[in-house]
C-alpha cells in the first residue's frame, strides 16, 4: 500500500489557504508565560522538583515538573472558584497568545474563530479528592461537585466562553499526542475555510492517576529524566499549557500581523502494535514522519531541526532514533534533535502544544534548546541531541514528534515565515 | 469537495448488540432505561436516577472472551461495533491498513479502570496499583484497542465534546478524507456507564430523577464506515448513504450550561441544510437531540418550527437509549440504515445539542 500512497500524493486542497502562527502563550514549570519558558529552555534550566500537589512519598518517583504558582486566569472570583487547575493555566496561556497575536476581538467576527485543544486530565485532581473521600469516609463526606470539571473539554469551552468565540470547537484526547493532533485539526479547519483563526494547543496538569500510572508501569525515573542518555530510566511527568494562534496567512498579512512562523502540515497514524510499547523497529514512527513531510511538502533535506518526543524511557528513545533515521535517512544524523522534556518533563496531553511553542521559537529566534542532563552517549540513540547547551542554528523547517499510548502518533511541521 | 459515502453502519446499545436488533427494539417501542439499584441504600439516594445500561453483554463472536477479559467495557463495545461496521461494508482490511483510520467520540471511556486504579492507589498504596489497568484509563483506549484488533494503521483520533462528540468526529473525518489522509474511516463513539460517576451526577442533580427532569446516562458504541466516494466505488462497495453535511454552531457559555437559544440551534440546522443543498421539504426524518433536558428540548422544538413549515417525521431515541456521545453515533447509524432501506426518506437530519453550547447538526442523504 505504501507505493500507492506515494503515487497518489495528496488531494489538492479546495483552497490554497495557508496557516501561520501569529500568537503564542505558555504556562510551564519554567514560568508562567512564553518568554520566561523560552528563556528557561535556552538557559538549560530544569523545571523538575519535588511533587507538592499531593503526597507522593509512597511513589517510586517523587518528582515532577509542576507549574510553580498558578497564574491569574483573568476571570471573576465567582467563575474562578469553578475552574480546575487545567482551566486556570489554559485560560492564562490563551490570554497571552491572543494578546500576542494583536487581534482586536471587538472587531473580529467571532463565528470565524475556533478553539481546538488537546486535553486529558482536566479536573481529575479534584475528582480524585472526591473518590478518595468517598473511599475513606463514605458518600456523605464526599463533595460530588468535585467531579464536575472532569470532562477533558471543559477548558476548551471555558476559553470559548471567556472570549465569546463562536467558531468550530474540539478537544482531542489521544493521551500524549493529543495536543499535536489538535494543531493538525486546527490547521485543517483554516485550510478548508471553516475558520479564519483558531486558538490551538493544549493544557494538562498533574494528577495522582497519571503520575501513579507511569509509576506502576515502571516508566518513570526516580531521578530527573535524562532523554537519550544511556543511563536513562524513564520519564518525569510535567504539566503545562501551550497555546498557538493559528491564522489564515493572507488574512494575517492583510491586517499587518507579526507572523512568527508557518504551520506546514502534519501526519497522524497508529502503529496498531501495543497499548504501551512503541513498535521497536521505528517503522511506525517513520511512517508518521513521512506522512507529515508529504502533507507539508517537505523533503528530508529541508528539515533543519527535530523537537523529539524523547520521553527518556528505555524503549521510546531508541525507537524514535530508528524512526528518524528511517524517515530522514542520512539527514537524521546531520541535524540537531533535542529533548525539551529534559527541562519541562512529559506534559502528557499538553506535551505536543508546549513543545510546538518551543519549536516555533526555535525557528523564530535561530536558537535550538538543549537536551540537559546528558552525560552518557547511547549507541542506540546516536543523534546530535544538542547536549546540555543551547546552540544557534538557522532553522528553515522543523518537526515536532508526539508518540502516545495506544500507538497514536502525530508529527507536526513548522517553517520560517 | 470530494464525495463522502457511508458504506457500513453498526450499533451496540442497551436495546441490542447490533444495529438490526436495536432498530427492531426501537420499532417495538422498547426502552433500555431501567432503575439503578445499588449501594448506598435508597434512603441515602433520594434522587435515584435511572440509566440505560447494557446488561449481559458478550463480545463474541466479534472478539474472543479471553481477549475481552483484559479490556474496559468501552473498548469492548468499540471493537464489536467497529468489526460490525466493517462487515456491513464488506470491507477487507488486508492491504488497506495504512489507508484506513478510526475517529471516535467519547464522554466516559476509561471511567471504570480509572475508578478502580484510584481505588487501588488509595486503599492498597501506589505499589499495588495495576500497571495493566492504567492504559485503559485514557479515553483513547477504545479507538486504540480497535486499531490493534483490526490492524487499522491510518489516522487514529479520539474526541470529547460532550454529547455531540461523534458528530465532531464526522466533521474531522470529512476534512481528513478531503485532504487524502485516508480512503476509509470508521467514525462513531464509545462509552461505558460507571456507577461511581452515576452516583456523583445524581447527587449534583445533573441527571433525571424521580424529582426532576433531565437526561439519562447511556452506554454503548456505534460506528459508520465513511469512505471517499471514488475509493469506495473502486472497491465495488454498496453505498448506503451519503454524508451531505456536518456543521458546528457553538454558543459561548459555561461548560455545564444546558440552556440554548433557539436562534442558535436554528442556525446550526439551517447551515447543515444549506451545506447539504437540501430543502427543508426534502428532509424525511429528523433524529432529535431531545434527551429530557427541558431547556434544550424546548429550544430544539422552537428551532425546528422556524425551519420546517411542516415538521417531518421525528425520532427521539435518547428516550430509550440514554445520553452520551454513543447516542449521537447511534443516531447517525440509524439514519444510515433508514436511507439504505428506504431511500424515499430523501434526507435525514441529525441534531446533537450538548451542554456548554456545543451545537452540531449533520445531514445524511440517499446514495
Amino acid at each position: 500500500m505504501r507505493e500507492r500512497v506515494a503515487d497518489r500524493g495528496l488531494a489538492p486542497p479546495v483552497t490554497d489557504r495557508r496557516v501561520v502562527v501569529t500568537g503564542l502563550g505558555a504556562v510551564s514549570s519554567l514560568g508562567n508565560d512564553a518568554k520566561t519558558t523560552w528563556e528557561g529552555l535556552v538557559a538549560g534550566r530544569s523545571g523538575i522538583g519535588p511533587i507538592t500537589l499531593f503526597d507522593a512519598s509512597a511513589f517510586r518517583t517523587k518528582l515532577a515538573a509542576e507549574v510553580k504558582s498558578l497564574p491569574d486566569p483573568g476571570v471573576s472570583p465567582a467563575v474562578r472558584r469553578r475552574l480546575s487547575r487545567t482551566d486556570v493555566i489554559g485560560l492564562a496561556a490563551a490570554a497571552e497568545a491572543l494578546a500576542d497575536s494583536g487581534l482586536d476581538l471587538q472587531r473580529e467576527n467571532p463565528e470565524r474563530i475556533g478553539v481546538v485543544l488537546g486535553a486529558g486530565v482536566s479536573g481529575l485532581l479534584d475528582s480524585e479528592r472526591y473518590f478518595r473521600t468517598l473511599l475513606a469516609e463514605g458518600p456523605r463526606a464526599a463533595r460530588p461537585t468535585l467531579v464536575r470539571n472532569h470532562p477533558p473539554d471543559q477548558t476548551t469551552d471555558r476559553i470559548a466562553e471567556r472570549w465569546g468565540l463562536l467558531g468550530p470547537r474540539s478537544t482531542i484526547t489521544t493521551a500524549c499526542s493529543s495536543s499535536a493532533t489538535s494543531l493538525g485539526y486546527a490547521a485543517d479547519l483554516i485550510r478548508y475555510g471553516l475558520c479564519d483563526v483558531v486558538v490551538a494547543g493544549g493544557a494538562d496538569t498533574l494528577a495522582r492517576l497519571t503520575h501513579g500510572g507511569f509509576n506502576a508501569l515502571r516508566a518513570t525515573d526516580p531521578d530527573p529524566c535524562r532523554p537519550f542518555d544511556r543511563e536513562r530510566k524513564g520519564m518525569t511527568v510535567g504539566e503545562a499549557a501551550g497555546i498557538l494562534v493559528f491564522e489564515d496567512e493572507e488574512r494575517a498579512r492583510r491586517r499587518g500581523a507579526r507572523i512568527r512562523v508557518r504551520f506546514l502540515g502534519y501526519g497522524v497514524t497508529c502503529d496498531a502494535h501495543h497499548m504501551t510499547q512503541p513498535e521497536p523497529g521505528g517503522e511506525a514512527g517513520a511512517r508518521t514522519i513521512r506522512a507529515c513531510l508529504r502533507d507539508a511538502g517537505l523533503n528530508p533535506e529541508h528539515v533543519d531541526y527535530v523537537n523529539a518526543h524523547a520521553t527518556a524511557t528505555p524503549q521510546n528513545d531508541p525507537a524514535e532514533t530508528a524512526a528518524l533515521k528511517r524517515a530522514l535517512g542520512g539527514r537524521a544524523k546531520e541535524i540537531p534533535v533535542s529533548a525539551v522534556k529534559s527541562m519541562l518533563g512529559h506534559c502528557l496531553c499538553s506535551a505536543g502544544a508546549i513543545e510546538a511553542v518551543a519549536t516555533v521559537l526555535t525557528i523564530a529566534t535561530g536558537v535550538v534548546p538543549p537536551t540537559i542532563r546528558y552525560e552518557h552517549p547511547d549507541p542506540e540513540c546516536d543523534l546530535d541531541v544538542v547536549p546540555n547547551v543551547a546552540r544557534e542554528v538557522r532553522v528553515r523547517a522543523a518537526l515536532s514528534n508526539s508518540f502516545a499510548f495506544g500507538g497514536n502518533s502525530t508529527v507536526v511541521a513548522f517553517g520560517a515565515a | 469537495m470530494r464525495g463522502i459515502v457511508v458504506t457500513g453502519a453498526s450499533a451496540v446499545t442497551p436495546l441490542g448488540r447490533d444495529l438490526a436488533a436495536t432498530r427492531a427494539a426501537l420499532a417495538e417501542g422498547l426502552s433500555g432505561v431501567a432503575p439503578v439499584d445499588a449501594e448506598p441504600s435508597s434512603a441515602e439516594r433520594p434522587e435515584r436516577s435511572p440509566a440505560a445500561r447494557i446488561v449481559s453483554f458478550t463480545t463474541e463472536p466479534e472478539l474472543p472472551k479471553m481477549k475481552a477479559r483484559r479490556l474496559d467495557r468501552a473498548s469492548q463495545y468499540a471493537v464489536v461495533a467497529a468489526k460490525q461496521a466493517l462487515a456491513d461494508a464488506r470491507y477487507a482490511m488486508a492491504g488497506r491498513e495504512e489507508r484506513t483510520g478510526i475517529l471516535l467520540g467519547t464522554g466516559s471511556a476509561g471511567a471504570g479502570p480509572l475508578v478502580e486504579f484510584e481505588r487501588q492507589m488509595a486503599l492498597e498504596g501506589p505499589d499495588a496499583a495495576s500497571p495493566f489497568l492504567f492504559p485503559y484509563t485514557v479515553s483513547n483506549a477504545p479507538a486504540s484497542v480497535a486499531a490493534i484488533e483490526l490492524q487499522i494503521r491510518g489516522p487514529n483520533v479520539t474526541i470529547t465534546q460532550k454529547d455531540p462528540a461523534a458528530l465532531n468526529a464526522l466533521l474531522y473525518a470529512r476534512l481528513m478524507l478531503e485532504r487524502g489522509r485516508a480512503d476509509a474511516l470508521l467514525v462513531g463513539a464509545s462509552d461505558e456507564w460507571n456507577l461511581d460517576y452515576h452516583l456523583a451526577y445524581e447527587r449534583i442533580h445533573a441527571t433525571r430523577s424521580r424529582k426532576r427532569a433531565g437526561f439519562v446516562l447511556g452506554e454503548g458504541a456505534a460506528c459508520l464506515l465513511v469512505e471517499d466516494e471514488d475509493a469506495a466505488r473502486a472497491r465495488g462497495a454498496v453505498f448506503r448513504a451519503r454524508v451531505a453535511s456536518v456543521v458546528m454552531r457553538p454558543a459561548a457559555v459555561s461548560p455545564q450550561v444546558r440552556r440554548a437559544d433557539p436562534e442558535r440551534l436554528a442556525a446550526a440546522i439551517r447551515a447543515a441544510l444549506d451545506e447539504a443543498g437540501v430543502e427543508p421539504a426534502a428532509v424525511g426524518l429528523v433524529h432529535l437531540s431531545r434527551n429530557g433536558v427541558p431547556e434544550t428540548d424546548e429550544a430544539e422544538a422552537r428551532a425546528l418550527e422556524q425551519i420546517f413549515p411542516r415538521l417531518p417525521r421525528t425520532a427521539a431515541v435518547k428516550e430509550a437509549l440514554g445520553e452520551n456521545p454513543c447516542a449521537g453515533a447511534t443516531q447517525m447509524a440509524l439514519a444510515v440504515a433508514e436511507l439504505s432501506e428506504r431511500p424515499e426518506t430523501g434526507a435525514v437530519l441529525v441534531n446533537a445539542f450538548g451542554a456548554g453550547g456545543n451545537f452540531l447538526s449533520a445531514v445524511f442523504s440517499r446514495p
